[in-house]
């Protein structure tokens, strides 16, 4: 019984990685993990809308018409963004500078809608609970990935903007900036790809 | 038609009820940020001017202007907030500058310069080489402030930004006079001069016959299209009626008319250092 709600969890982490596997929702991936706080800001706000409006959708999946689906899944979309970012801006507001213009386009991440559409609108709440937890955690994961390779290659630093910010070489180090900015993500990007692409080709994972 | 009805009642109910969570979560926040957000700023002040006990705040031209009281009333310093155009978006910084006109601290409240390069705006290496600055200091990018390579866009930007501000506060706040050019004493000829708009520099060509500007032209800007159309003509027109660089800039492009006035004032302080002629006069 519990095992096809972990088999949910474990499918959006590893075998459904919305950054790895299904390649979707690309655009906060490249822009906003120039740091690993922004990287991990962002994964958790995402994943929180995610985990919301997969709830709710996935309750409200017969009383919503199929014409009209599309419009109420964004309506329920933004308005948790918006709420996650009137929240930010009052409790972490460094996290809010940070995210910037990123937090409201979660509203148009393809992996929320993405979910609610092939996922939530079709099975149970817990289900879709699940699968929110799983979707979000893989998320997070590839953003943090990507963030701290791109941290510690393009600044050099660890931790940055937060209290705990280390200098990883010594002072005559000079970070690689390519990394630091849009190009670099794509290339790092690529490589992660293709990386991973071996390495589930090799295990036979479909 | 009863399908349709149903569709537009779901639409609505989600749409009310989000609406009211929005409302809900909002009049719970706003105040929180709002007394957050002025905390931070008082905690500036007081940072910049320890024996703070009154602030006066002034807005101007979408710029706000503190002016700081000690206990006993005096006037001891000011602090702008004021935006500059950068490379990425708008930069919003506080500049606190004491009442002899010296700067004595600064710091970026928000901007969208790119992370990693233009960035540098925000560190105390950059923002560090202003403070002790006066007003008496040129503050020329080159002379005794530098950009950073890499990002000369948005440091330069920010350079300017900082003397324009000085200025606006040594003139409006502090008891400073701007120099008075006697245009009179002027020999006659076409000058050249440079003066800092909002994005870039403005170059005018400035003709003077017999002690009176009979004509201003600008030859070189990068403003933005639509609001340089309303400052320009409109500035050097005011100029010549006025024979005076002390003229009203409000013109809906206030920055790139303050632009042109110190083009103005740059060619004809030139000219009366007996420099930078631009043979103009062979053109015509």
């Amino acid at each position: 019984m519990n095992n096809i709600y972990l088999r949910d969890i474990f499918r959006g982490i590893v075998t459904d990685n919305p950054t790895f596997r299904l390649v979707l929702g690309m655009c906060p991936v490249l822009a906003i993990t120039t740091f690993m706080i922004n990287g991990l800001g962002m994964g958790v706000a995402t994943a929180a809308v995610l985990i919301c409006s997969n709830v709710v959708i996935s309750s409200l999946r017969r009383f919503i018409p199929e014409q009209v689906r599309i419009p109420c899944f964004i309506v329920i979309i933004a308005s948790f963004v918006t709420i996650i970012e009137m929240l930010l801006k009052a409790f972490q507001p460094n996290l809010y500078e940070a995210l910037g213009v990123f937090i409201p386009l979660i509203v148009v991440n393809c992996i929320i809608l993405g979910r609610a559409e092939a996922f939530a609108s079709k099975q149970p709440v817990l289900r879709s609970l699940f699968d929110g937890i799983g979707i979000g955690l893989g998320f997070t994961i590839a953003l943090l990935i990507i963030s701290t390779l791109r941290e510690v290659i393009g600044s050099g630093t660890i931790l940055a903007e937060t209290a705990a910010v280390t200098q990883l070489f010594g002072p005559n180090f000079e970070p690689m900036r390519l990394f630091a900015l849009p190009p670099g993500a794509f290339i790092l990007l690529g490589l992660l790809l293709g990386g991973m692409n071996f390495i589930f080709k090799r295990l036979n994972v479909k | 038609m009863r399908n349709i009805l149903r569709l537009a009642l779901t639409l609505a109910v989600v749409g009310i009820v989000s609406g009211a969570l929005l409302t809900a979560v909002h009049n719970w926040t706003a105040p929180i940020i709002a007394a957050r957000e002025a905390e931070d700023y008082m905690k500036a002040l007081r940072e910049f001017f320890p024996a703070l006990s009154d602030v006066k705040t002034e807005e101007a031209e979408g710029e706000k202007y503190d002016l700081i009281y000690d206990a006993s009333g005096n006037l001891i310093g000011v602090v702008a907030t004021a935006q500059q155009q950068g490379y990425g978006g708008l930069i919003t910084f506080n500049l606190a500058v004491d009442s002899a006109g010296k700067i004595i601290g600064m710091r970026v409240i928000s901007h969208a310069e790119t992370p990693g390069i233009g960035d540098v705006v925000t560190t105390p290496d950059f923002q560090g080489q202003f403070i002790g600055k006066t007003f008496e200091d040129p503050i020329e990018i080159g002379t005794d402030v530098h950009t950073v390579s890499g990002a000369t866009v948005s440091t330069s930007a920010m350079i300017g930004a900082v003397r324009r501000t000085l200025e606006t506060i040594a003139y409006s706040y502090l008891s400073f006079e701007e120099e008075v050019i006697d245009i009179t004493a002027v020999p006659d000829g076409t000058y050249r001069g440079t003066g800092r708009g909002a994005f870039d520099n403005i170059t005018v060509e400035v003709t003077v016959e017999g002690g009176i500007i009979t004509e201003i032209k600008v030859v070189a800007q990068s403003e933005t299209p639509t609001y340089f159309a309303e400052s320009y003509p409109l500035i050097p027109e005011r100029i010549m009626a006025e024979q005076s660089l002390d003229i009203d800039t409000k013109t809906g492009a206030t920055m790139s008319a303050e632009g042109i006035v110190a083009a103005v004032r740059d060619a004809l302080q030139k000219a009366l250092e007996g420099g930078d002629e631009t043979g103009g006069e062979t053109d015509e």
